[in-house]
C-alpha cells in the first residue's frame, strides 16, 4: 500500500546502457531541453524540476554489475539505451532482470546511432526486429524510442523534446519493496570527520553526511540503514533541510517560468548555492574573489570596527586567518551571546569555533541546546511580562504581600547586579556568563542553563530567582527540588491562580500559547518522559496540574496516578500484573446519584445524552478545552475545529481542503461515478458492488486520507516523532565510524544508495528461496560454489545448498542445481521477508562476454535452522552368522549409534531384508574379536528374514542433515577503487584452476566396461538312491548319448527251439496279415475308382437334366412375360 | 556476522512484556538486576515457566540465566508454533498470566498455534480465563485476526493454591499484517453478561454471587444474564474455590470487564501464619465488589477496560504503517509500562490526548509496520 504524502520526492530516471551507447549525451540532452544550461559532465544525480507538479533526478547508470543492480532499486525508470547499429547487448538484459526481480518498475528502450545506417530500408527492418525482441523480454507493446541521429554532437530538439513529453506524463506504480522500506539516492556526501583526526590518522574511521530526498516510506530516527556497498550502519541523526529544488509555488499560471527551472547537481558541481543544516555554502568561480585590501593596522581597524558596519568587519576578520583553527581555539573563549564584537578579530571565529566544537563532538547537542536557549529566552521574556503584569497587579489590587515583597527584592537586586556588570565590562576577560545577563538588562528571573554552571554565583548573588528567600537549598539543588518540593510548587500555583484572575491581555498571549504547547506534550510527557534539558519548568507544570486542574478534566484518582508514576519509575522490581487493581476506591453504586451519574452510559440511559458524549468527545479539544482553560486556546481551537468538524461532518469538504488534486486523480482510477461525497457509507457500498479490487483500492485510499487526517493534526515536531521524516522531504543523514575507504574511494558516477532496514533485517539467518538458473547461464551451479547475492538492499557473497523438496516434505540435497527447473536453496545471511526478489551472480568482472546473472529467485521463508538432509548408505559386514541372525561389524563405531540405529531397517546386496536389533553382547560371540583386552565396538545383532551368507554385503539406508555453511560476505564495493573488481571467496574449480591443480579423481567412481566371466554349472546330480525312489515322471530321462551301446543291446540272444518256433509262428502269422491286408488296400481302391467313375458320370446326367429344366423354365417365364408385356402395351 | 547487540535493560518489571517485545522485535536482551536486592532474588518460578514456554514454541531462542538468577540473557529466536503443545504453567501465577503474550506470539508465529496450558485457571491477580474468553479474543477480532481458529477451550478449573486446571488455546497466524484500527467509540453498555464457577464447594455459592451482582445492575439494565459453571471431581482441579467474572458489552462493540475469584492464597511460607487470619470473602461481597468494579470500569469510559489496555496499545503498536486511534480511560500504570517498552523496542510513540469532557484519554500511533516474517510462502 501506498503511504506516500504530500509531495513525492523527485522520480529517478535511471539512463543505462552499455558503454559508448550515448548515456551522457541523453542526460546532457535532456537537461539541456528541461533547464536550458548546458551541462559539461555528468556526475552523480541531477535534480531537475520539470514541471507544475513533477521533478526528475536522472541518473547515468555505471557500466559494471554492482552500479546496475544498486541503480535497478532505485530507478522509477529505466532508460535503456540500445545500439541500433550493432544490436541489444548483455548489459541490457542483465540489467532487465535486474530490474525484473527487484520490482518491475517502468522500462523504455531508447535506440541510439541509427544514423550509421545508408539503407533506409534495413534501418527500418533493424527496428521492427529490434522492437519486436524488446517486446519478448518486456511486453507486447513496450515503448522503444528511436533517436535518428546526432545534430552537432547533441540529439535532435525535437526528438528529445518528444521523449521528455513521454517522461512526463508516464505514471509510476508503487513497488511492494519500496513503498515499505525508506530509501534515499544519494546525491552528495561530506566528509565531517574533524580534520584534526584526519590529520592525526589518514586512515581514521570517519563520519560522513549523506543528503538526499527521502523516498518508500516514512523514516523514523534511530532506524538503521544500509548504505550500498559499505554495510549497515545506525543513522545517528537526520535533520531534514529546505527543499534544494523545490517545486514551484502553485501560482495559476501555465508553464514553468524560467526562474523556476530550478536543477540541483552538487556531485556534477553545478548550482552555486548548497544548503546545510547549519550553512550555506556559495560558490563562487576564482576568477570572480576579489579580496579587499587588509589594512594591517589592526588597532586602528580595532577602534574603527565599532563605527563601521558589522558585516565589513566579518569579512575583514575572516580574511586574515593567520592562525589555524584549534591555535585560535586555545587562545578564544567561547561566547555564545555576544552583544557586540569585544574585537573584531576574535568574535566571529570564536563563535565559529564553539559551533564546530560543539558540532563535531556531540553533534545532536547543539541543536537542543539552541532550542532550549531559544526557549528560555521566550520564556524570560514571558516571565518578564509576568512579573510586569503581576506588579500591575498588585499595585492594583494592593493585596498579597508575601509576592510583592520578593519581586521588589528581585528588582533591587537586579538595579544592583546591573551596576556591577556594568562596573565588570570594562575588564574584557570576564566568563561569558556575565554577558549574558548584560543582554537580558532588565530581567531578573530563570536562567535555567546556567545555573548549573554557576550554582557559587547564584549564591553569591541571592535568590533572584525564586520567590521565597527562605528556601536556600531550592536553588542548590535547581530544578529536581524544585518539582518534588509541594511547598513551592503551591507557591507557584498561588502565582498562576493569580495570573489567570487577572485577565491583562497583555500577557494573554504569550502564556496561553505556552499552556497550549505544554498541554499538548503533557500526558505524553508523563508517560515518555522528557526531554533532557528543560526539566525544571516541565516538572513544575506537571505538579501544578496535579493539584490546580484536577477538578477540570482529570479523573478522580488521576492525582494519584501521577505520584505512583512517580514511585513506577523508581520501583523496577514491580510486579508484573496487566490487572489494574489498586485504583479500585469503591465506590457505592447503590446511591442513587451514583447511579444517575453513569446512567447514561447504558443503554436504558438517555440516548441522545450518550450520542452527544461522543460526539463532544469526537471533536474532542473543541469546545470542552475552551471552558476547560478559560480562554487559553483561542488560536489553536479555531484550526482543530476545523479539521474535527470535517472528520465527521462534512467529508466532502475535507477532501476538497486536503488533497482535491489527489482525489481527482482517484476517481478517475475508480471510474466512479458519485460526486465528491464517497465518504459516505451509501457510496461505498455501490463501489462494493464493482469488484472486489475497486474496494480494496477504496478501501486504501480511505485508510489514507484518515492517516493524513490524524497527522495533520499534530505539530510537526510531534508528528516527526510518531511517523517520522515523510517522504519527499530532503534529508541529511549522519552516519559514524565509516570506514575512510569510502571517502577516499568516493566517485560521484557510481551513485550510493541509502537504504531503511525493517524490524529484524538486520538479523541473520538461514534464508530458503525458491531458485532457477538462469536459461542464459551455461552451466548449471554447484551446491557449496559461492554466489553473489542481491537481496533487498543488500549484496552478499554466500554460500548455498540446492535442494529439492520431495514429496514428504523432506528437503533433499542435490549436488547441482537442476537444468529447466526451479529448486530450493538454503543459505546464510542477513533476512530478508518473504517475497522478496533475488539476483544470484558469480562474476562480477565487466570484461567477460557471456551473461552474469546465474539465478533468480524468490524468497520463501527464514529459519534458524537448516533442515537439509543427503542420502547416507552405511555398509557393513557379517562377522558372525546364526540361523536368521548374524552380528554385522563395520556399519556403526559404537554401541551407542548402535542404540540411535535401533530398530532400522537394513538390506543385503542379494535383497534379505532385515532389521537392526542391539549391539551384540560380549558373551554371545564377541569374545573371539576381543582386541588387546577390550571388547569391540559397534558390532550389532541384526535378525533378516532368512540367513544370510558371509560374503554379502549389509547396508543401511538413512538420511543425514547437511550443514548450510555459516559464512556470508558483504560486497564492499564503494570501499574500494570503482574500477577494480571485487574479490570474494573462490570458488574450488577457480582456485584448481589458479594453482593448476588437477580434479581428483576416485577410481572407483569411474565407469568401466563391465566384464563378466561366462559361468561354468556342474551337471545336476540326483543321487542313485533318490532316483531309485522318484517316481517315473520325476526320473531324469535325459540319457546321454553313449558311443558303445548298452550291454543289453551289444549281447547275442539265443532262442530256445520252443521259443524259436514260436517265434517263427509269429512271423507267419504277421506275414499272413500283412499280405491280406495288402491285397484288401489294393480291392479297395479299385473300388473307389470304380465309384468315382460312377459319380462323375451321374453328376453330369444330373446337371444335363437341371440345365434341361431350367431352359425349359426360362422359356416359360420369356412367353409369361412376353404375354404380360403385351397386355400392358395393349 | 558480527557479535550480537544486546539491548541492556534492568529490574524484573514487565518481565514478559520484554520478552514478548524483545521476541516480536527479534531484538536480543539482557536484563539485569533482576531483584538483586530483594530477600528472594531472581526469578520467580512463573518467570522460568514463562520462559520455557517461549523455548517451548520458538525455534532457536536462547536463554540464559546467571547463578543467582539476577541477570537473564535472552536472544529471540522465530516463533513456531504448532500443534499438540503441552505447558505447564505452574501454581505461582494463573493461566492468564501467560496467555496474554503467547496470543500475540501465536499471530506472528509460523503455523498456527495450538497448546494446552495447565496450572491455575482463575485467580484474583491475573485476568481469568473466562474474561480472557469473553473479552480479549473480541478485541482481536478488532485488529483483523481471522475468527477461525482463534479460541480458547476451558477443559478443567483450577484455583491456587493448588491449581489442576487445564484450557487448550488455538491462535491463527496472520497472513501478513494487522490491521490499523480507530476506535474511539465506546458506545452504551447493552448487555451485561457473566460466567461464575466453583470448584469444590457447594453451587449455592455462585448463586449467591449472581443474585448479589445482578442486585446492582437492576438499577441500569434489565438484560443481565450470568451463567454458572459449577464443577465437580476431574474438571474442579486441585482446591476449592469460587469466582465471577462479569462482561458489559456495548452497543459499538467494546467489551468491558472484571473478574476475580475467591480460594485460600498461593503463598505457603507465609500463609502458614496468616491462614487464620486471612477470611475469604463470602460471595456476597465478592458478587457486589466485582459488579462494582465493572460499574466503575464503565464509569471510566474507554473501549476497553483497564486490564485490556496494555494488550490494545500493543496490538495498535504492531499495526502496518498506518494510524490507529483508540480511547481509553485513564492509563493503568501497566499501560504506561508497555507504552514505554513499545517506545524502547518498537520505536512508536503514541500521542496521548487527554479528552477532558469525557474524561477519557485518546491515543493515536503509527503503527511499527510488523509482518508476519516468519510465516512460509507456498
Amino acid at each position: 500500500m501506498d503511504r506516500t504524502t504530500g509531495e513525492p520526492a523527485p522520480f529517478v530516471i535511471v539512463v543505462q546502457g552499455p558503454p559508448q551507447v550515448g548515456k551522457s549525451l541523453l542526460i546532457k540532452s535532456l537537461i539541456k531541453h528541461y533547464t536550458k544550461h548546458n551541462l559539461p559532465e555528468v556526475r552523480g544525480p541531477i535534480t531537475i524540476v520539470s514541471g507544475k507538479q513533477r521533478r526528475l533526478q536522472f541518473v547515468e547508470c555505471p557500466n559494471d554489475i554492482n552500479g546496475m543492480i544498486d541503480c535497478a532499486k532505485f530507478a522509477d525508470l529505466a532508460l535503456l539505451l540500445i545500439d541500433g547499429s550493432y544490436g541489444f547487448e548483455m548489459e541490457t538484459f542483465e540489467f532487465l532482470n535486474i530490474l525484473q526481480n527487484h520490482g518491475f518498475p517502468r522500462v523504455m528502450g531508447v535506440l541510439t546511432h541509427l544514423d550509421k545506417f545508408k539503407d533506409v530500408k534495413k534501418l527500418k527492418k533493424t527496428k521492427q526486429r529490434l522492437k519486436h525482441r524488446f517486446w519478448t523480454e518486456i511486453y507486447d507493446g513496450a515503448k522503444l524510442f528511436y533517436l535518428s541521429g546526432l545534430i552537432h554532437g547533441k540529439y535532435t530538439k525535437r526528438e528529445v523534446h518528444n521523449l521528455a513529453r513521454f517522461i512526463s506524463v508516464m505514471k509510476f506504480p508503487p513497488l511492494s519493496w519500496r513503498v515499505s522500506h525508506p530509501y534515499i539516492l544519494v546525491d552528495r556526501l561530506e566528509d565531517v570527520t574533524p580534520p584534526e583526526k584526519v590529520h592525526m590518522n589518514s586512515k581514521c574511521d570517519r563520519n560522513v553526511t549523506l543528503y538526499g530526498y527521502l523516498r518508500g516510506c516514512n523514516l523514523k530516527k534511530g532506524a538503521k540503514a544500509h548504505i550500498a556497498g559499505v554495510g549497515d550502519y545506525p543513522l545517528s541523526g537526520i535533520t531534514a533541510l529546505a527543499d534544494p529544488c523545490p517545486l514551484p509555488s502553485a501560482a495559476k499560471k501555465k508553464g514553468l517560468r524560467d526562474k523556476e527551472k530550478l536543477f540541483y547537481a552538487p556531485m556534477s558541481g553545478l548550482g552555486d548555492l548548497l544548503y546545510d543544516k547549519d550553512a550555506v555554502y556559495i560558490n563562487i568561480n576564482d576568477h570572480f574573489v576579489q579580496y579587499s585590501k587588509d589594512d594591517g593596522t589592526s588597532a586602528e581597524g580595532l577602534q574603527k570596527a565599532t563605527q563601521r558596519d558589522v558585516g565589513v568587519d566579518l569579512v575583514k576578520s575572516l580574511q586574515k586567518t593567520r592562525y589555524s583553527v584549534d591555535e585560535k581555539l586555545e587562545k578564544s573563549f567561547i561566547t555564545l551571546f555576544g552583544k557586540k564584537p569585544i574585537s573584531p578579530s576574535e568574535v566571529p571565529i570564536g563563535s565559529v569555533d564553539a559551533h564546530d566544537v560543539a558540532d563535531k563532538e556531540i553533534p545532536l547537542e547543539p541543536v537542543e541546546k539552541y532550542q532550549s536557549e531559544i526557549v528560555d529566552e521566550d520564556d524570560e521574556s514571558d516571565e518578564d511580562s509576568d512579573t510586569e503584569g503581576e506588579d500591575d497587579l498588585e499595585s492594583s489590587d494592593g493585596e498579597k504581600k508575601t509576592i510583592k515583597k520578593p519581586s521588589s527584592k528581585s528588582i533591587d537586586e537586579s538595579s544592583e547586579e546591573e551596576t556591577f556588570y556594568a562596573s565588570e565590562q570594562h575588564s574584557p576577560a570576564q566568563s561569558n556568563f556575565k554577558e549574558q545577563i548584560d543582554v537580558h538588562d532588565g530581567r531578573v528571573r530563570r536562567r535555567a542553563v546556567f545555573e548549573n554552571e554557576m550554582v557559587t554565583d547564584d549564591k553569591d548573588s541571592g535568590d533572584e530567582d525564586d520567590s521565597d528567600s527562605s528556601d536556600d537549598d531550592n536553588t542548590e539543588n535547581g530544578d529536581d527540588e524544585y518539582a518534588s518540593s509541594h511547598s513551592d510548587s503551591s507557591a507557584d500555583d498561588e502565582e498562576d491562580n493569580e495570573d489567570e484572575m487577572g485577565n491583562v491581555s497583555k500577557w494573554k498571549e504569550s502564556l496561553s500559547e505556552r499552556t497550549a504547547a505544554r498541554r499538548k506534550i503533557n500526558l505524553m510527557q508523563l508517560v515518555y518522559g522528557k526531554p533532557e534539558s528543560k526539566s525544571s519548568d516541565e516538572m513544575k507544570e506537571i505538579s501544578d496540574e496535579g493539584s490546580e486542574d484536577d477538578e477540570f478534566f482529570k479523573p478522580k484518582g488521576e492525582g494519584n496516578k501521577i505520584s505512583q508514576k512517580g514511585i513506577h519509575e523508581n520501583d523496577v522490581d514491580i510486579d508484573d500484573c496487566s490487572k489494574f487493581l489498586s485504583n479500585v476506591s469503591l465506590k457505592d453504586w447503590s446511591s442513587d446519584d451514583m447511579v444517575a451519574s453513569i446512567r447514561d452510559r447504558f443503554v436504558t440511559g438517555d440516548w441522545s445524552k450518550a450520542s452527544l458524549r461522543n460526539q463532544l468527545s469526537k471533536g474532542t479539544d473543541g469546545d470542552e478545552d475552551d471552558e476547560a482553560f478559560g480562554d487559553f486556546e483561542d488560536l489553536e481551537t479555531g484550526q482543530k475545529y476545523e479539521s474535527h468538524g470535517t472528520d465527521e461532518v462534512g467529508g466532502s469538504r475535507k477532501d476538497n481542503d486536503l488533497a482535491a488534486e489527489e482525489r481527482k486523480l482517484k476517481k478517475l482510477a475508480l471510474h466512479e461515478g458519485n460526486d465528491g461525497n464517497d465518504e459516505t457509507k451509501v457510496s461505498r457500498g455501490q463501489t462494493n458492488a464493482s469488484g472486489f479490487y475497486d474496494k480494496l483500492k477504496e478501501e486504501m485510499e480511505l485508510r489514507k486520507q484518515v492517516n493524513i487526517a490524524e497527522l495533520n493534526e499534530l505539530d510537526e515536531v510531534t508528528r516527526v516523532e510518531i511517523e517520522g521524516y515523510r517522504t519527499g522531504s530532503y534529508l541529511r543523514l549522519e552516519f559514524r565510524d565509516v570506514p575512510f575507504e569510502m571517502v577516499e574511494n568516493f566517485d560521484p558516477c557510481h551513485p550510493i544508495l541509502v537504504g531503511g532496514l525493517a524490524l529484524g533485517e538486520e538479523n541473520v539467518g538461514y534464508m530458503q528461496v525458491r531458485l532457477k538458473r538462469h536459461r542464459w547461464h551455461k552451466k548449471v551451479l554447484k551446491t557449496r560454489d559461492p554466489i553473489i547475492v542481491s537481496i533487498g538492499w543488500r549484496r552478499y557473497q554466500t554460500v548455498p545448498i540446492y535442494a529439492i523438496e520431495d514429496h514428504n516434505g523432506r528437503h533433499r540435497m542435490l549436488k547441482y542445481t537442476p537444468e529447466h527447473m526451479h529448486c530450493l536453496a538454503m543459505f546464510w545471511g542477513p533476512l530478508a521477508p518473504p517475497h522478496t526478489g533475488v539476483v544470484a551472480i558469480q562474476n562480477l568482472s565487466s570484461n567477460q562476454a557471456s551473461f552474469r546473472i546465474t539465478a533468480t529467485a524468490t524468497v520463501m521463508e527464514f529459519n534458524h535452522a537448516a533442515r537439509i538432509v543427503k542420502k547416507i548408505k552405511l555398509v557393513g559386514y557379517a562377522c558372525k552368522i546364526f540361523k536368521k541372525t548374524a552380528f554385522i561389524e563395520e556399519m556403526f563405531t559404537s554401541n551407542l549409534e548402535i542404540a540411535r540405529f535401533q530398530g532400522a531397517a537394513i538390506r543385503t546386496v542379494s535383497g534379505i531384508r532385515g532389521q537392526v536389533k542391539k549391539a551384540a553382547k560380549e558373551e554371545i560371540g564377541n569374545k573371539s574379536k576381543k582386541k588387546g583386552g577390550a571388547t569391540r565396538e559397534g558390532i550389532a545383532r541384526c535378525t533378516f528374514e532368512d540367513k544370510i551368507k558371509k560374503g554379502d554385503i549389509v547396508f543401511l539406508r538413512a538420511w543425514t542433515q547437511v550443514e548450510v555453511p555459516q559464512f556470508y560476505n558483504p560486497l564492499t564495493t564503494a570501499l574500494q577503487p570503482r574500477n577494480e573488481t571485487w574479490q570474494g571467496m573462490k570458488t574450488v574449480s577457480e582456485l584448481r584452476w589458479e594453482n593448476n591443480l588437477p580434479v581428483p579423481v576416485n577410481k572407483d567412481s569411474l565407469y568401466k566396461p563391465i566384464e563378466r566371466k561366462q559361468r561354468k554349472f556342474n551337471p545336476l546330480v540326483i543321487p542313485k538312491s533318490l532316483q531309485a525312489a522318484l517316481p517315473f515322471a520325476s526320473k531324469p530321462k535325459d540319457i546321454p548319448f553313449r558311443k558303445r551301446s548298452l550291454l543289453e543291446n551289444r549281447r547275442a540272444v539265443v532262442m530256445e527251439p520252443k521259443e524259436r518256433k514260436v517265434h517263427a509262428l509269429v512271423q507267419h502269422l504277421q506275414l499272413i496279415r500283412s499280405n491280406k491286408m495288402k491285397k484288401q488296400k489294393i480291392k479297395d481302391d479299385v473300388k473307389r475308382k470304380a465309384r468315382a467313375v460312377e459319380l462323375a458320370k451321374e453328376e453330369q446326367i444330373s446337371k444335363k437334366r437341371q440345365r434341361e429344366e431350367r431352359r425349359g423354365r426360362y422359356i416359360e417365364q420369356e412367353k409369361q412375360n412376353k404375354k404380360i408385356r403385351r397386355k400392358t402395351e395393349s | 556476522m558480527g557479535k550480537i547487540q544486546y539491548m541492556r535493560l534492568k529490574g524484573s518489571q514487565n518481565l514478559r512484556l520484554r520478552l514478548l517485545l524483545s521476541t516480536l522485535s527479534t531484538t536480543p536482551i539482557i536484563i539485569e538486576d533482576i531483584r538483586a536486592e530483594a530477600t528472594w532474588p531472581g526469578l520467580r518460578p512463573y518467570e522460568v515457566s514463562f520462559l520455557r514456554l517461549l523455548e517451548k514454541i520458538s525455534d532457536d531462542c536462547r536463554v540464559e540465566i546467571n547463578e543467582t538468577g539476577t541477570s537473564l540473557k535472552y536472544k529471540p529466536g522465530i516463533v513456531m508454533g504448532g500443534r499438540h503443545l503441552v505447558h505447564d504453567c505452574g501454581t505461582t501465577r494463573s493461566i492468564g498470566y501467560f496467555l496474554e503474550p503467547l496470543i500475540l506470539l501465536g499471530l506472528f508465529a509460523k503455523k498456527p498455534l495450538t497448546i494446552r496450558l495447565k496450572g491455575i485457571t482463575n485467580d484474583s491477580k491475573d485476568p481469568c480465563v473466562d474474561t480472557f474468553r469473553s473479552t480479549t479474543l473480541p478485541m482481536l477480532k478488532q485488529f483483523g485476526v481471522p475468527s477461525e481458529g482463534l479460541e480458547l477451550k476451558i477443559e478443567s478449573r483450577g484455583v491456587p493454591p493448588l491449581g489442576g486446571g487445564e484450557v487448550v488455546l488455538s491462535v491463527p497466524i496472520i497472513q501478513d499484517s494487522l490491521k490499523a484500527i480507530t476506535w474511539i467509540d465506546e458506545g452504551m453498555v447493552k448487555r451485561i453478561r457473566g460466567h461464575t464457577f466453583s470448584t469444590k464447594v457447594s453451587v449455592q455459592f455462585e448463586n449467591i454471587m449472581i443474585h448479589a451482582a445482578r442486585g446492582i445492575f437492576n438499577s441500569f439494565l434489565p438484560d443481565v444474564h450470568i451463567f454458572t459453571d459449577h464443577k465437580a471431581g476431574q474438571q474442579a482441579g486441585n482446591s476449592p474455590g469460587y469466582g465471577i467474572s462479569l462482561v458489559a458489552e456495548t452497543t459499538s462493540g467494546c467489551y468491558i470487564s472484571a473478574d476475580t475469584s475467591v480460594s485460600y492464597a498461593q503463598g505457603k511460607e507465609e500463609g502458614e501464619l496468616e491462614e487464620e487470619k486471612q477470611e475469604l470473602s463470602p460471595p456476597e461481597d465478592v458478587g457486589i465488589k466485582i459488579a462494582n468494579i465493572l460499574l466503575a470500569e464503565i464509569e471510566q469510559g474507554g473501549v476497553v477496560d483497564s486490564t485490556h489496555q496494555g494488550l490494545l496499545f500493543l496490538l495498535c503498536a504492531l499495526c502496518p504503517q498506518d494510524v490507529s486511534k483508540v480511547r481509553v480511560g485513564k492509563l493503568s500504570p501497566y499501560g504506561i509500562g508497555v507504552l514505554r517498552h513499545i517506545r524502547d523496542f518498537l520505536g512508536v510513540k503514541f500521542v496521548i490526548k487527554p479528552d477532558p469532557s469525557t474524561e477519557t484519554v485518546i491515543l493515536k500511533c503509527v503503527g511499527c509496520g510488523l509482518k508476519n516474517l516468519s510465516r512460509k510462502i507456498s
